[in-house]
C-alpha cells in the first residue's frame, strides 16, 4: 500500500526516519505544489534500499546520472550509455563503469553527493509539497551510483543547513520536554558541537528551556538541535510535568478524585467476569 | 468493591471521549470546557481535566475508565491517572500521520511512568488515506514486531467494536501481572 500526503503533516525529516527505521524499499515521489516555490510545480524522485538512500532525480527518464557524468567531462552521453548496456542486469551503474575502469571510486562519491546529498537535503527547505511512497517500485540500477547513504544522515545534513524552521514550528519537541537517549552508548553519526552538547543532556530529566539555559543559547536553537537529535533516532522526547492548575469543582468532580484512590490487585476472576460480561456486548 | 481503572490516552481528536460514552453504564462525567487555544480548530471543546466512565457488572466488581486531557499542558493530570492505572489504551486516529508524534510523546510520558499493560487503538483506520498498522507502529518507534503490542482497530461510536477493544486490553493484562 502506498503512502501518501503532505509534508505540512508529516514532514520530511519524519518521513526520512521512518523509512529509515522501517528499512523500507521503494520509491518517495516528492511533488511541489504549484505556488509554493519560485521553480513551480516538480517532482522529485528519491529511491531507497532498506531504509537508505541509493539514488535521487529530478525524472524518471533513467538519465540523470549519465548526464550527470557528461557534465562533469568524464565520459559522453553515448559512451555511458553503450558502457552500460553491457552491465549485469541490476547492477548499479556507477559500480559499472567503475568495474570497467570508466569511473574512478573518487567520482563516484563526488556524483553521489551531488546526486543525492546536495539535491535531496535542498527538498529540506520546501515549506509544503505532496509525497506518495511505493515499495512496489524496484530500483533504478541506471541512477545509482553504487553507494547509499542513511536517511538520518541525509537528514542531519539537510536539517543543518535549513534556515527557514517555520515549515517545522509544530513539529519541534516543546521547551517543556526532556530528551532521553533511544541508542545504546554514543552516536555513531558525526554530531556537531552544538548537537553533542545537548546530546549531553539526553537522560530524561533536563528541560529543554534549562539546556538553552545552561548552555546560554536560544530555546529555539535548542529546540531544533533537539528535533534533529529525536528525527535522526539518538533521542526520543519526553514532555515532563507542567505546573500544576488549580483545580476547581467544575474541572475535577471531588468524587472522581483518582488520587484518593490506591492502586490495587485486580483479581483473575475479576478479569475473566469483566471479559465475560463485555463479550455479552459484542 | 474491586475496580480495574483502565486510562483511555491519545492525541486531541483521536476519540478517547466518544470511546468512553460507548461503553460506559452511566452518563459520562464530562469535564470539558470550551478550549481556547490552537485545539478549538480541531474540536469545539477538549477536556481539561478528564472524561469518566463506569462500567458495572457485578454487586463488588466494576471497571473505570478515564480518558486523558487532550492537551499536552495539563500532563500533570496524565502523570495521577496514569500511576493509578491498570493498563491502558493509546488511541491514535490513523488517518492523521501529523498526530504520530503527539502520539509518540504521550508513548514516552508513559513509559518513563509505568510499565503497565498497554494496547494501541487505531480509530479512522476506513478513512482515506489512513497508514496500516504495521507502518503506524514504526512511526510510533515500535521497531521490532515482538515488542510492539497488540495493535487493534477500533471505531470509538460503537459500543461493540468499544467492547472488543477494551476484551482486548483486559485480556492483554491478563497475560501480565496487574498491580
Amino acid at each position: 500500500m502506498a503512502i501518501t500526503g503532505y509534508l505540512a503533516e508529516f514532514s520530511l525529516a519524519e518521513m526520512f526516519q521512518f523509512l529509515e527505521q522501517g528499512c523500507k524499499t521503494g520509491l518517495l515521489n516528492i511533488c511541489t505544489l504549484a505556488g509554493s516555490n519560485t521553480e513551480g510545480q516538480k517532482t522529485h524522485y528519491i529511491w531507497f534500499n532498506q531504509g537508505r538512500i541509493v539514488a535521487a532525480a529530478g525524472s524518471l527518464n533513467q538519465q540523470g546520472l549519465v548526464s550527470m557524468i557528461g557534465q562533469r567531462g568524464w565520459l559522453g552521453d553515448r559512451a555511458a550509455s553503450r558502457l552500460a548496456q553491457t552491465c549485469t542486469i541490476g547492477t548499479p551503474m556507477g559500480l559499472c563503469l567503475k568495474a570497467q575502469g570508466a569511473l574512478t571510486a573518487e567520482q563516484l562519491k563526488l556524483l553521489f553527493y551531488s546526486q543525492v546529498m546536495r539535491q535531496v537535503c535542498a527538498l529540506f527547505e520546501l515549506g509544503d509539497a505532496w509525497f506518495q511512497f511505493d515499495a512496489k517500485v524496484p530500483l533504478p540500477p541506471a541512477e545509482m551510483t553504487g553507494l547509499s547513504a542513511p536517511a538520518t544522515e541525509v537528514t542531519l545534513a539537510g536539517l543543518r543547513a535549513l534556515k527557514d524552521w517555520s515549515a517545522l514550528a509544530d513539529k519541534l519537541p516543546e521547551p517543556t520536554s526532556a530528551l532521553t537517549s533511544i541508542i545504546d552508548g554514543k552516536p555513531q553519526l558525526r554530531l556537531n558541537q552544538v548537537e553533542w552538547q545537548v546530546w549531553e543532556f539526553t537522560n530524561g530529566s533536563v528541560a529543554l528551556s534549562a539546556i538553552a539555559n545552561q548552555l546560554r543559547l536560544p530555546v529555539e536553537k535548542i529546540q531544533q538541535v533537539a528535533f534533529r537529535l529525536i528525527v535522526s533516532a539518538l533521542a526520543e522526547e519526553i514532555p515532563l510535568i507542567a505546573e500544576p492548575i488549580a483545580l476547581t469543582p467544575e474541572t475535577e468532580p471531588a468524587e472522581l478524585s483518582v488520587a484518593s484512590t490506591e492502586a490495587s490487585a485486580v483479581s483473575q476472576s475479576f478479569l475473566q467476569n469483566l471479559v465475560g460480561f463485555l463479550k455479552g456486548k459484542v | 468493591m474491586e475496580i480495574m481503572r483502565l486510562v483511555v490516552t491519545g492525541p486531541v481528536g483521536a476519540g478517547k471521549s466518544t470511546f468512553i460514552r460507548s461503553v460506559s453504564e452511566i452518563e459520562v462525567v464530562d469535564t470539558d470546557r470550551r478550549a481556547t487555544d490552537e485545539t478549538l480548530m480541531l474540536k469545539k471543546r477538549t477536556t481539561v481535566a478528564f472524561d469518566f466512565g463506569r462500567l458495572q457488572f457485578g454487586t463488588e466488581m466494576a471497571l473505570h475508565l478515564y480518558g486523558t486531557p487532550g492537551q499536552s499542558r495539563f500532563d500533570f493530570m496524565w502523570d495521577i491517572l496514569i500511576r493509578k492505572a491498570h493498563a491502558y489504551i493509546l488511541l491514535v486516529a490513523a488517518h492523521r500521520p501529523y498526530e504520530f508524534r503527539s502520539a509518540r510523546r504521550i508513548l514516552g510520558f508513559m513509559k518513563q511512568r509505568s510499565q503497565i499493560p498497554m494496547i494501541i487503538g487505531l480509530t479512522h483506520a476506513d478513512c482515506p488515506g489512513a497508514w496500516d498498522a504495521e507502518n503506524i507502529a514504526i512511526a510510533l518507534g515500535y521497531l521490532d514486531a515482538n515488542k510492539c503490542p497488540p495493535i487493534i482497530t477500533v471505531n470509538p461510536n460503537e459500543s461493540a467494536s468499544v467492547a472488543e477493544a477494551v476484551i482486548a486490553l483486559v485480556q492483554h493484562s491478563m497475560q501480565g501481572c496487574l498491580v
